[in-house]
């Protein structure tokens, strides 16, 4: 017996070295804004049928919160952000103004533009009784409270951008109306349950919200703020980049160019 | 925007805080649940003491579950209840006009509920190791149950009554998950502290929010010093009539 201790013991940690080596093989992790949950979860569902052996693990949450997260070492393959102000604040090449920190994460080549959003106003259906018809309404008596993105949530970048080219944002801060929201979901589920008078979500967020629960009033005036294009791009210290790289050849292919347009989305020119 | 009347250098160490709201209004939910808890709890300690066994087992149970529920769930159903289409929140709606939530006294529902379990434990251990025999010499003298009861019971489980009330008031201080949930994020309205400081890391404001949390550290420094300097007035040794007969033996 005391033969085969030493010879177990050498088996026994053999197979544990393997076991970790096995469970990561096959296994891509997606960080992806929050507002890319309903249509990234199809096409999962699609990519199990093209390649039965990968693993897809989403991490759904708000732009600012994934690009921390992956500022702070969270295992990552590919990122796809709602804005191009966080993959910009993780790729080397861009602007040393807006990459402050001066991250290098997006692996060189792989980085596109994946899917192209709308900003609207969206009001509890049924639950209208000031008759909210405009983004201007918000500085009137009409709005009680208004959610909206907070400042590191791409949405809620947007929307100050609207709410200054109107010239109503100031005031808007100074009646206190302003509840802000961690992420778009929240901000959506606030105003599905009527817990404020408006909020300003993505066109994709209110067409995927529970049947009957919101309605757009609004959509965003043209030119108050940037286009809203979502950049997506392999990591570099990404576990499994060949087969994060796959993956993103086969988000750019048509059937998920269906999906995409089928829940509010536009697919950018380039 | 200057206010008038402020010298440049008082004005300039203000503007460093402008926004001084959030340890307003954290004081303030925290002391009004403090204060609702301090009494419910103490009444329903002395209630459930009360009850039969297997009433008290179930009854413990209930009070006791917001302790161990995570704070967020507390949140969701009291969302449900309160908000603006629940069963409560839309007929406070239809009736009275104003909105459940997204106040700053919603703070207050979420906070008497996740701190209540604290005072209502502490308490009831402080009256299950109360000498009963005390207040059947007052009995036997004659004393009415209420003045048995406030000045009797309640003066021996001072220890007891001041901890339950300590530990209320820091987990009130300290609630975020409930109270996130269901007040909302309004600058100058329903920020507290715990909220604020989420809210800065998440905008990246690192200095602001080190000053939150000093802040904070400071209130819970003086908060533990003041209760340390009244459990020592208030020492005393567990009496017990027992004692002084087996003494006299």
């Amino acid at each position: 017996m005391k033969k085969f201790k030493g010879l177990f013991t050498a088996l026994l940690c053999a197979a544990i070295i393997a076991v970790p080596a096995v469970s990561y093989a096959g296994e891509i992790t997606v960080f992806a804004a929050a507002s890319m949950t309903e249509s990234l979860n199809k096409i999962a569902g699609m990519y199990k049928k093209a390649a039965p052996n990968t693993k897809i693990v989403y991490n759904f949450d708000s732009s600012g919160t994934l690009k921390t997260q992956i500022q702070q070492g969270a295992p990552c393959d590919i990122f796809i952000s709602a804005g191009q102000k966080q993959m910009n604040q993780l790729d080397i090449k861009a602007d040393p103004k807006v990459n402050t920190e001066k991250l290098d994460f997006v692996m060189p080549g792989t980085r596109f533009n994946i899917v192209s959003n709308r900003v609207v106003l969206i009001v509890p259906k049924g639950h209208n009784t000031t008759g909210i018809k405009d983004f201007k309404d918000a500085a009137t008596d009409k709005v009680k409270l208004i959610a909206l993105g907070n400042s590191d949530v791409p949405v809620g970048q947007y929307s100050t951008d609207i709410f200054k080219s109107l010239g109503i944002w100031d005031k808007l801060n100074a009646d206190k109306k302003i509840t802000f929201g961690s992420n778009v979901k929240e901000v959506l589920a606030q105003v599905e349950a009527g817990a404020v008078s408006c909020g300003v979500v993505y066109s994709t967020d209110a067409a995927t919200a529970k049947k009957g629960t919101v309605e757009i009033v609004a959509e965003a005036p043209a030119g108050s703020h940037k286009p809203i294009v979502y950049p997506a791009a392999v990591m570099k210290n990404a576990k499994n980049a060949a087969e994060a790289k796959a993956f993103c050849e086969f988000l750019k292919n048509d059937a998920c160019k269906k999906v995409f347009e089928s829940i509010g989305f536009s697919i950018p020119k380039k | 925007m200057r206010p008038s009347g402020l010298s440049d250098s008082m004005y300039r160490i203000g503007a460093d805080f402008m926004d001084w709201f959030p340890l307003y209004n954290s004081l303030r939910v925290a002391a009004i649940a403090t204060f609702i808890t301090f009494f419910v709890g103490i009444f329903a300690a002395e209630y459930v003491a009360r009850t039969p066994r297997l009433v008290k087992g179930l009854l413990d149970c209930i009070l006791t579950l917001p302790l161990v529920l995570p704070p967020t769930v507390v949140g969701f159903f009291l969302l449900k209840t309160i908000g603006p289409f629940g069963p409560v929140g839309s007929r406070v709606l239809a009736w009275f006009g104003f909105q459940m939530t997204m106040t700053w006294y919603s703070a207050i529902f979420a906070t008497t509920i996740v701190s209540f379990p604290l005072m209502y434990r502490t308490v009831r251990g402080a009256f299950e190791s109360f000498d009963k025999t005390l207040l059947y010499s007052g009995q036997t003298l004659g004393l009415s149950d209420s003045f048995l009861f406030w000045r009797v019971k309640m003066p021996n489980c001072k220890q007891g009554i001041l901890a339950g009330t300590v530990l209320a008031f820091a987990r009130a201080l300290g609630e975020y998950g409930a109270t996130t949930m269901v007040t909302g994020y309004i600058p100058g309205r329903t920020a507290t502290i715990s909220t604020t400081v989420y809210q800065l890391w998440r905008e990246g404001n690192d200095l602001l929010a080190y000053k939150w949390v000093g802040i904070n550290l400071i209130i819970s420094a003086i908060v533990l010093i003041a209760v340390n300097m009244l459990e020592n007035k208030y020492r005393q040794p567990v009496s017990s009539a027992r004692d002084d007969l087996e003494a006299e033996d």
